[in-house]
């Protein structure tokens, strides 16, 4: 084909069926996309809950000798920004004389012994077993939802006036062998004794 | 070249007619001298003759002195000498137009005022690229001030935008290059809020006031690192929220404007997600992945 039989016509119709040919190709790949995952240096949230987590295992103690030896183990489920955060910010720190180890784990109610354990508000549904199978551990459980301490959590991450705050079960402490500072009773929203 | 040649022509009809009666009058030699490209002599010349009682308040002599000084600043390098030329230039010029009661000479000293007068809101519109406000503030005022000399009328006010707009661009780049230094941020406030004054409606300064008081709660969350204690964090966290509450009116006023765009949806869920507002974060959240690119509506 010539040059001629490209007039403007015909350069029309060629740019209407690429336009046609992009929409067709792109739909399938629209209607099936995730939510857009917000940039973890962004996620003020998650910025704001791993400072909280670093500060709360400090002011509590495991009475389990065993917890004492070893990397200072904080488990993720859900929250990958949290995950990110910590691991940025705090990974290199330590919890008394032990170093921080932070993983990330798996979408599972069978979960690793670990001295706390974040699980994100996109994990409800793993949590009455989680709660059951981590009954008698010394691990201090944190969630973000209403009514966290009452299924278990020892803290739970509360939002009041526009701002992220915690409250604390000191029963469910008790029950999971942890000894919690007046500092960071202190400086709880809501303290359930 | 072209302009200078066709400033001295059109100069010299306006002119010629009256001068060349009295040939030995200092007048006569400038325009020779201008004729000739004798800036610098023509220059001086001028100078001479609106400094002498003949002279003072005579509108031509002030018309020749601001085509002068109009020649001598287009063949400077940008910079605050060429401003103070170009003002010279400009009070001439209107000084002509003050004393030229039959309105004589009018036409051409206002084709010229306002050439000079578009020259420093270009230079504004330059120097902000060079991201030099000092500068692009002092022409722009220059702007303003001598657009509203030669008519009071005029409105300035669609010029004061765009610059008020692209100001607070550049002030808001320099504040995010250096975070600490909080004077950037007042400012680059100051000049979206100004232009807010003129339009309530203007959908840039709206969106870019939000945004960046967002960022600069969110700045201020990210600089929290494990040496900061809970009653430390609070207090960032309040400080930042304050910051969170003041974009939200902007940022839903852009939305309401263009509700459509895809960037304002985005914010508002930013916005309300660090408000803990986990409700309008995720009714946001959902706008947004439900609305299409606009390349693709």
């Amino acid at each position: 084909m010539g040059m001629e039989g490209w007039g403007p016509k015909a350069m029309l119709r060629m740019k209407a069926m690429v336009r046609a040919a992009r929409f067709w190709v792109l739909m399938p790949l629209l209607c099936a996309a995730a939510p857009v995952q917000r940039d973890a240096d962004k996620d003020t949230t998650a910025i704001l809950q791993a400072n909280y987590l670093y500060n709360i295992a400090k002011l509590v103690e495991w009475k389990d000798p065993a917890m004492r030896n070893g990397n200072f183990i904080i488990g993720v489920l859900g929250g990958s920004n949290l995950y990110q955060e910590l691991i940025k910010q705090y990974s290199t720190r330590t919890i008394g004389k032990q170093p921080i180890e932070v993983r990330k784990l798996p979408r599972t109610a069978d979960l690793e012994r670990c001295h706390m354990l974040f699980i994100g508000r996109t994990e409800l549904a793993l949590v009455p077993e989680i709660f059951k199978r981590l009954k008698d551990q010394p691990t201090l459980v944190v969630t973000e939802y209403d009514g966290g301490m009452e299924d278990g959590a020892v803290v739970n991450f509360v939002k009041v006036d526009n701002l992220l705050k915690y409250e604390l079960s000191m029963a469910n402490a008790r029950k999971h062998g942890l000894v919690v500072g007046l500092t960071l009773k202190n400086l709880a929203h809501r303290v359930e004794e | 070249m072209t302009m200078v040649l066709r400033s001295l022509i059109s100069l010299v009809l306006v002119l010629v007619a009256t001068l060349l009666p009295a040939q030995s009058d200092v007048l006569a030699e400038v325009l020779r001298k201008y004729q000739g490209g004798d800036l610098a002599g023509a220059r001086e010349a001028v100078d001479r003759a609106v400094r002498s009682e003949m002279h003072a308040e005579n509108p031509e002599a002030w018309l020749l002195r601001g085509f002068i000084y109009k020649d001598v600043y287009k063949g400077m390098p940008v910079g605050p000498e060429a401003d103070n030329v170009r003002q010279e230039a400009l009070e001439s010029l209107y000084t002509c137009m003050a004393f030229d009661q039959p309105g004589t000479y009018r036409d051409n000293a206002l084709q010229a005022y306002d050439f000079l007068v578009r020259s420093c809101f270009n230079e504004a519109a330059r120097a902000l690229s060079a991201m030099d406000t000092d500068r692009a503030r002092k022409l722009f005022a220059d702007y303003k001030a001598a657009q509203l000399r030669s008519d009071p009328n005029a409105n300035t006010r669609d010029k004061e935008i765009e610059f008020g707009n692209a100001l607070g661009t550049v002030y808001t780049k320099q504040f995010n290059a250096f975070r600490t230094d909080t004077v950037l941020f007042d400012q680059a406030v100051a000049a979206y809020v100004r232009v807010l004054e003129l339009d309530a409606n203007n959908y840039g300064a709206n969106y870019n006031l939000a945004t960046l008081h967002y960022n600069r709660g969110v700045y201020n969350i990210q600089r929290i690192s494990a040496d900061v204690d809970i009653p430390t964090m609070a207090m960032i966290q309040e400080a930042s929220k304050e910051y969170f509450q003041k974009a939200l009116p902007y940022m839903l006023k852009a939305h309401e404007m263009n509700p459509s765009r895809r960037e304002t949806l985005l914010g508002l869920e930013g916005i309300y997600y660090s408000l803990q507002d986990q409700m309008n974060a995720d009714k946001f959240r959902q706008l947004f992945e439900l609305m299409p690119p606009s390349e693709e509506r």
